[in-house]
């Protein structure tokens, strides 16, 4: 088991609720994309996973763990297992790229390797080689105040990858990348999961790329879930009935509007994932 | 109708009574300042007073430029200069340690006393700790390093503990969960964020401290301070103007040198 919610509910200090009796669970090795409209609890659900908050009622149990009844030696070592890209990287703007993706490794790291690497960086070929598979292996010493938004989203994806988590967790992690590279990404996210087993959750915006990459799919509506099912099952007025538009287009990568094909036609074509997609 | 009413001048004289009254208050103060003080302006401006003056001032020209004498006013600025360095160095080193009590990070009870002791070496003048730092390590550089380094310490660790707050908390916050312990998340997600501020409070109070090392040597406390202190006290003249000079030279030189470093950190952040 990568981890199991049972009736996890979260109420927010100033008293307003993001998520209401949340069941979910997942093996190890799988892949969900938590697609659902902006306030739905889908950075509430994978903060949950993350261990970095807790939930209000409910249970939590990741990697094996109750991360809640752990003391705080324990909860590092669980943590160092889990990463998660942020939708804003939280990087220092001064900061090099490659110091960067090295912090991802701070939990595993002796703390003598740790400071050594602010003055010279140990490992070099390391974090190249997760900005290469995101092309962008040219900016491995610039500093990331001088990266574009998508660039800089990549960098912060690149730090996870370099982490090496058994549970991967990505909250919007490709929203300020072009299509192209948005599919690049997630490309390299299901490669590292499938190369590790590890488990990816990913929260989306684009609802195609949702459809298009992940197994299986999870609505997130007003803090509840609303459906959880392979793509394949998934229709339209499920969709217009998550994100209460009846006529309106669904989000999508670059607005282009979502087909329907007969049940099947779509679904998530390679499930060996170092494959781009055809497009919808 | 062009008469102004009686009416209308007491609105104008009540426009601004504030200043009125502070206009008399100030009068006043001067006055009585002058009256217990029993000071006589005049006394500057009778041609005795002007003869006296010229006379003084003409006692310290020519500047002595024996070249052994230069050598002795070298040293003594490079003692200066190596005062102010030790002193905020060290000063900067002690004020990151007690601004992360003082920013709230271990809890409110070492914060309310870091900032207690923060307060108090601030609030302590250079040259008074000066004074105490020549009794307690007796005369010479050490004092005037210790001093500036007392008086530095408070002043950058308010400095530093309010960048340390400003600073966002989210960098430090996603490596703590990642796994990383809190030493190391604060320095590779925090100390970069604050740096650069920190680099620059350090340089503006070195500059500081130069021209105050210059001035703690009154007290006995090292430097060039210390010799025009000496030679005034034997009446060297000339000796005295030579240590001014070279005074004046290394405070315009360190001016430079800082609005040159200035600039060119400008420029590697544009």
């Amino acid at each position: 088991m990568s981890f199991r919610l049972v009736a996890a509910g979260l109420v927010h200090a100033n008293g307003q609720r993001a998520l209401r009796k949340v069941s979910l669970a997942a093996r190890r090795g799988e892949r969900i994309a938590v697609i659902g409209p902006s306030g739905a609890g889908k950075t509430s659900l994978l903060r949950i996973l993350a261990t970095s908050i807790r939930p209000t009622e409910g249970q939590v149990e990741v990697l094996d763990l109750y991360p809640w009844q752990l003391n705080g030696a324990q909860l590092r070592q669980l943590r160092s297992r889990i990463g998660l890209i942020h939708q804003a990287p939280p990087i220092p703007p001064r900061q090099r790229a490659i110091t960067a993706i090295l912090a991802g490794r701070l939990g595993q790291w002796p703390w003598w390797k740790a400071l050594l690497s602010l003055l010279y960086p140990l490992d070099i070929a390391g974090p190249r080689q997760q900005l290469a598979r995101l092309d962008l292996a040219d900016r491995l010493f610039e500093r990331c105040d001088r990266l574009s938004g998508g660039q800089l989203q990549r960098v912060g994806a690149a730090r996870v990858l370099y982490q090496q988590p058994d549970l991967l967790l990505a909250d919007e992690p490709v929203s300020a990348m072009d299509p192209a590279l948005a599919d690049l990404t997630v490309n390299q996210l299901h490669a590292e999961a499938a190369s590790r087993g590890a488990t990816l959750v990913a929260s989306l915006h684009a609802v195609d790329l949702a459809l298009r990459w992940f197994p299986r799919v999870v609505g997130l509506k007003a803090g509840e879930i609303l459906f959880d099912l392979p793509p394949v099952k998934i229709s339209d007025p499920m969709l217009r009935d998550l994100y209460a538009s009846e006529t309106g287009p669904l989000p999508t990568q670059d607005h282009q509007p979502l087909e329907f094909g007969p049940a099947g036609s779509r679904g998530p074509k390679s499930r060996i994932t170092v494959v781009p997609p055809h497009p919808l | 109708m062009n008469t102004v009413s009686s009416a209308e001048r007491r609105q104008a004289w009540g426009l601004c009574l504030n200043c009125w009254l502070i206009l008399a208050a100030i009068f006043g103060i001067v006055w009585a300042s002058f009256a217990y003080l029993s000071l006589d302006l005049m006394q500057l401006f009778t041609a005795e007073a002007g003869r006296g003056m010229a006379d003084f001032v003409s006692r310290f020209f020519p500047p002595d430029t024996s070249a052994e004498f230069l050598r002795r006013i070298a040293r003594g600025a490079l003692q200066t200069v190596a005062i102010s360095a030790i002193g905020t160095l060290l000063a900067a080193f002690a004020a990151l340690l007690l601004a992360l009590p003082a920013a709230g990070r271990f809890g409110a009870l070492p914060k309310a006393a870091s900032r207690l002791v923060l307060n108090f070496m601030r609030s302590v003048p250079e040259l008074v700790w000066a004074a105490l730092m020549v009794l307690a390590a007796g005369l010479g550089p050490f004092a005037g390093t210790l001093a500036l380094a007392l008086h530095t310490t408070g002043v950058l660790g308010r400095l530093f503990a309010e960048s340390l707050e400003n600073a966002p908390p989210e960098p430090a916050r996603a490596l703590l969960e990642s796994g990383a312990a809190p030493s190391l998340a604060f320095v590779y997600g925090t100390l970069p964020v604050i740096l650069p501020q920190c680099v620059a409070y350090s340089l503006y109070r070195w500059e500081m401290n130069i021209r105050m090392a210059a001035v703690l040597g009154f007290v006995g406390a090292g430097g060039l301070g210390q010799m025009l202190y000496y030679e005034l006290s034997l009446l060297h003249e000339p000796q005295a103007c030579a240590v001014i000079i070279a005074m004046l030279a290394l405070v315009i030189l360190v001016d430079a040198a800082s609005a040159w470093v200035r600039r060119s950190q400008l420029r590697a952040d544009g």
